[in-house]
């Protein structure tokens, strides 16, 4: 397939298959819903806890908890399958769909992001970050149909840091495991410690940060949605009837409150993860280190080809 | 249905998340970046096949107009060579025109000499003539004697060959 042929955008086919992946998109968000709406069992007052455990397994070392956070995950996941395949529908080079611009707008935003920010040696890692801010940021934006944020999860987040972690790692690794070594105990030997500590605060702290952004933001949401029924029951209480019941203070602050926490917040975090991978990762290649290291490697794969000749 | 406590970590909940993060950058590097960046690729490579051609275009017209000028001042140098030769012919042509003339009119002019020449020559030769006979006729008259004319005039002749 050298060069796909210009798609017949109002054919009926082609509007199948689009409405079929907006389907894709919004399905998932709403069995959420449903699936919450069914599971969340009554209750009053203040609640705050953690996600609502769906199914338990047994496994080593631990027991395997199906919570809201991965049901909520996978879905967004699909829904971001669906929001791909669909941006990506009728590609051509003559760009006949305006969603073809968004498609391009968002690729070629991440690939500058990722080229200025970690340098063309990692140009490759474009769609790792893209995947990045996509999962945090709808995970967090889910809240807003009243669904638990993956991400106020500290597993979910933790999983994530955890990665970024180890990619921390493979390239800190690139300048030798003994110069990795040494490097902890500069630049006095006292420091080591701490320079251990901060190798491992990182995933955690970027983990927390995000965990504790979103959470934070919901319970907030939450107090102010009790306190504010506690008010609208203690003030407007003597209503007649059902009316009585009717938190109408409730409604219109709690929408503002939330465009805060929920939406910029949300984001923003997404942003703020996307940006520390970027640098952590970026600034954890010895540069010096791994060149010395390729030509000694380089040197003693000339000397074995000489003495093996 | 039981809730997780607000901070709870499982290790199998932390690699799910970890695994996910991982499907997803396949999912968008495999269903978003490749698809598009081959697009632009693609139209990237069609812009840059378009500026090959404008170029290669251009390039043709400019060794076009190279080759007109050329031509052209070939052109102008070969009639300026055929205006210089027929120039050079003309000239040639008429000296020569102008020679043949000059040595005509001389021809001319000796063939008159020379006709003059005998007029006179044979003006004389008359003169000579008529002097000899009336000489002769006088003589004869004077003499009253017939003579042989003949001898006569030869003799007169000799004579006249004498004065010259």
């Amino acid at each position: 397939m050298t060069e796909a042929a210009t798609p017949d955008v109002k054919s009926t086919r082609f509007r199948a298959v689009d409405g079929a992946l907006i389907a894709m998109m919004i399905l998932p968000i709403l069995a959420l819903i449903v699936l919450k709406v069914l599971f969340t069992p009554a209750a009053d007052g203040v609640q705050i806890a953690g996600a609502m455990i769906y199914a338990e397994f047994e496994a080593p070392v631990m027991p395997v908890i199906i919570t809201e956070s991965q049901i909520n995950t996978w879905a967004v996941m699909i829904s971001i399958l669906g929001l791909c395949l669909y941006l990506t529908h009728g590609l051509t080079a003559k760009a006949v769909c305006r969603r073809q611009l968004i498609a391009e707008w968002i690729v070629e935003k991440c690939q500058g992001l990722v080229n200025s920010n970690m340098g063309d040696y990692f140009s490759a890692w474009a769609p790792f970050i893209a995947a990045i801010m996509a999962l945090s940021a709808f995970s967090s934006l889910i809240c807003l149909f009243g669904l638990f944020s993956p991400t106020g999860d500290v597993n979910v987040t933790f999983g994530w840091a955890l990665l970024v972690f180890f990619l921390i790692m493979y390239y800190k690794f690139r300048g030798g495991l003994w110069n990795y070594f040494i490097g902890l105990f500069k630049p006095i030997p006292v420091f080591a410690p701490m320079n251990l500590i901060g190798e491992f605060s990182t995933p955690i702290s970027m983990a927390f940060r995000h965990y504790g952004n979103v959470l934070s933001g919901a319970v907030i949401s939450a107090l102010i949605g009790s306190a504010l029924s506690g008010l609208s029951k203690s003030l407007l209480g003597w209503l007649p009837g059902f009316l009585g019941d009717i938190p109408f203070l409730r409604i219109g602050l709690p929408a503002v409150l939330s465009i805060y926490f929920d939406v910029f917040s949300g984001v923003m975090q997404a942003f703020i993860f996307a940006m520390l991978t970027m640098l952590n990762v970026s600034g954890a290649v010895p540069w010096e280190e791994w060149a010395a290291r390729r030509e000694k490697r380089k040197k003693l794969k000339e000397k074995l080809s000489k003495s093996a000749a | 249905m039981q809730n997780l406590s607000v901070i709870s970590v499982n290790i199998w909940n932390v690699l799910i998340s970890l695994v996910n993060l991982l499907i997803l950058t396949w999912i968008v590097k495999k269903f978003l970046f490749k698809p598009v960046m081959k697009i632009i690729n693609t139209r990237r490579e069609a812009i840059d096949a378009d500026y090959a051609q404008a170029k290669a275009a251009r390039e043709q017209a400019e060794e076009n107009r190279l080759n007109y000028e050329a031509a052209m001042s070939a052109a102008r140098q070969t009639s300026d060579q055929i205006i210089a030769e027929a120039t050079r012919t003309a000239e040639y042509r008429s000296n020569e025109i102008v020679a043949a003339a000059r040595d005509k009119a001389t021809d001319i002019r000796r063939q008159a000499e020379a006709d003059a020449e005998l007029e006179r020559k044979k003006a004389e030769d008359d003169m000579k003539h008529e002097i000899a006979d009336v000489s002769a006729r006088l003589t004869g008259k004077l003499l009253e004697r017939e003579i042989n004319e003949e001898d006569h005039r030869a003799l007169i002749d000799s004579f006249l060959n004498d004065l010259d």
